[in-house]
């Protein structure tokens, strides 16, 4: 049988959010020019969170997650994509964190920002494991769209401009899950680009 | 249709030629096929066809119907009718297929598509091509089996209806059965555009038996050593490339 996720849209306007959970969780989170922090509690065993946060930035911003695996058996699958339009700071600070009462967790991150213009971007993608019997992964990429992606669809006879706006939207949409409708600002901020 | 004179080139930033000084004629509704051992310029070739940026052309010409590709960028080389399934085809995240081949071809028809007909036509030719038709909607070859990567560049060349298709290692990560129907698929796409030109460059001639030939060349030190027909293939099978090394026709 398939179970099914709790799903949560960000669409307040606040700084800090936390989230206690104690079912499997989908979380998205679309942001445009804002600072974030972000904490999420892993509090029952079994259950797994998927975060997708994505945002794109014009002006110095911080994005800081952390995820507490407080149970054993506990995953989270977190994906953070931004786009740094402008020539300011972006920093990403993304916790996963593992203590050693918890047995059997998979912890991921998958992190990367694209620069448009020299933006100066950092991520720290931290895995702060303190047991042994675990699965922790963990990925950063900040730079240009690879030209490979770009010869690639160029070669099907798509302009250089249509094809970047085809990878931007790829890359920050970021799922195929996501209901278009309820980011429709982020989806026009896009095309903004 | 396509005429290579006297092209050199290299990977960007090198000062080896790969090619060199080679020469290549192919005419409307003609079927060639470039052999040849690992790293004497095989894929160069098709990259360089279609405007890769690792390499750079020294000198020489290639001339597709009368336009001077060399001065096109990827996306010109494209809407002029020219395809290449490339041989390890990229993976993009977050880029559906179907959004993918949509693009394309409003881009190389230069409007936009009816959203009816094209559903009907990627239905179809995912049926041909033994596709699941949930792929439609998946990442742009995330996931995908080798097998259907070379399925999925020939679902694009279908789609897409080039003139002049150039398959780079078709052959490599497909089994018996699946080069079976990709060959099929391709044959068919001739047989209803048979001014359609190919070239197909490969290792081994297995792919020839299914999608035949008119000249075989082979391809040895950036430049072609010796030039036949499908003859020439089953020789190099047996007797290795040997056979041709330094004998210049």
């Amino acid at each position: 049988m398939v179970k099914m996720s709790k799903v949560i849209y960000i669409d307040e306007n606040k700084d800090t959010y936390k989230f206690d959970l104690e079912e499997d969780t989908i979380i998205y989170h679309y942001s445009i020019n804002k600072s974030y922090d972000v904490e999420v509690n892993l509090n029952k065993e079994d259950i797994t969170l998927n975060y997708y946060y994505n945002n794109i930035n014009y002006d110095d911003n911080t994005y800081k997650i952390r995820i507490n695996h407080n149970k054993s058996n506990t995953n989270s699958f977190v994906y953070n994509h931004g786009v740094n339009v402008s020539d300011n700071k972006l920093h990403y600070w993304v916790d996963g964190v593992i203590p050693k009462k918890s047995e059997n967790c998979d912890c991921n991150q998958d992190n990367q920002i694209i620069n448009i213009k020299n933006g100066k971007s950092k991520i720290w993608p931290n895995l702060l494991v303190d047991n042994y019997d675990v699965n922790a992964n963990h990925s950063a990429y900040i730079g240009k769209f690879k030209e490979s992606l770009l010869f690639y669809l160029m070669s099907r006879g798509i302009s250089r401009k249509d094809s970047y706006k085809l990878l931007l939207e790829g890359f920050l949409l970021n799922t195929d899950s996501v209901d278009r409708e309820k980011i429709k600002d982020f989806v026009d901020e896009i095309n903004k680009i | 249709m396509l005429k290579i004179t006297n092209l050199s080139t290299r990977v960007v930033d090198s000062d080896i030629n790969i090619l060199d000084k080679f020469n290549l004629e192919i005419g409307d509704g003609e079927i060639h096929a470039i052999m040849g051992p690992n790293g004497t310029g095989k894929s160069t070739l098709a990259k360089t066809i279609m405007g890769n940026y690792q390499y750079e052309v020294v000198k020489g010409k290639i001339n597709f119907d009368n336009n001077d590709l060399l001065k096109l960028s990827v996306d010109e080389r494209a809407k002029l009718g020219i395809f290449l399934s490339m041989q390890d085809p990229t993976v993009i995240d977050g880029v559906s297929n179907s959004e993918f081949i949509r693009t394309a071809i409003n881009s190389i028809n230069g409007e936009k598509t009816n959203l009816y007909q094209f559903i009907k036509d990627m239905e179809s030719n995912m049926k041909d091509l033994k596709l699941d038709s949930k792929m439609t909607h998946r990442s742009l070859n995330k996931d995908f089996s080798g097998g259907e990567k070379k399925k999925n560049e020939i679902l694009q060349l279908k789609m897409i209806k080039p003139k002049f298709i150039i398959l780079d290692e078709l052959d490599s990560g497909l089994d018996v059965d699946s080069l079976k129907i990709v060959s099929k698929n391709i044959n068919n796409y001739l047989k209803d555009n048979p001014k359609t030109s190919v070239l197909i460059i490969t290792h081994y001639p297995r792919i020839l038996e299914y999608i035949k030939p008119d000249f075989v060349h082979v391809l040895v030190d950036g430049n072609i050593k010796k030039t036949g027909d499908i003859k020439l293939a089953h020789d190099i099978e047996k007797n290795g490339y040997e056979i041709v090394d330094g004998k210049d026709e």
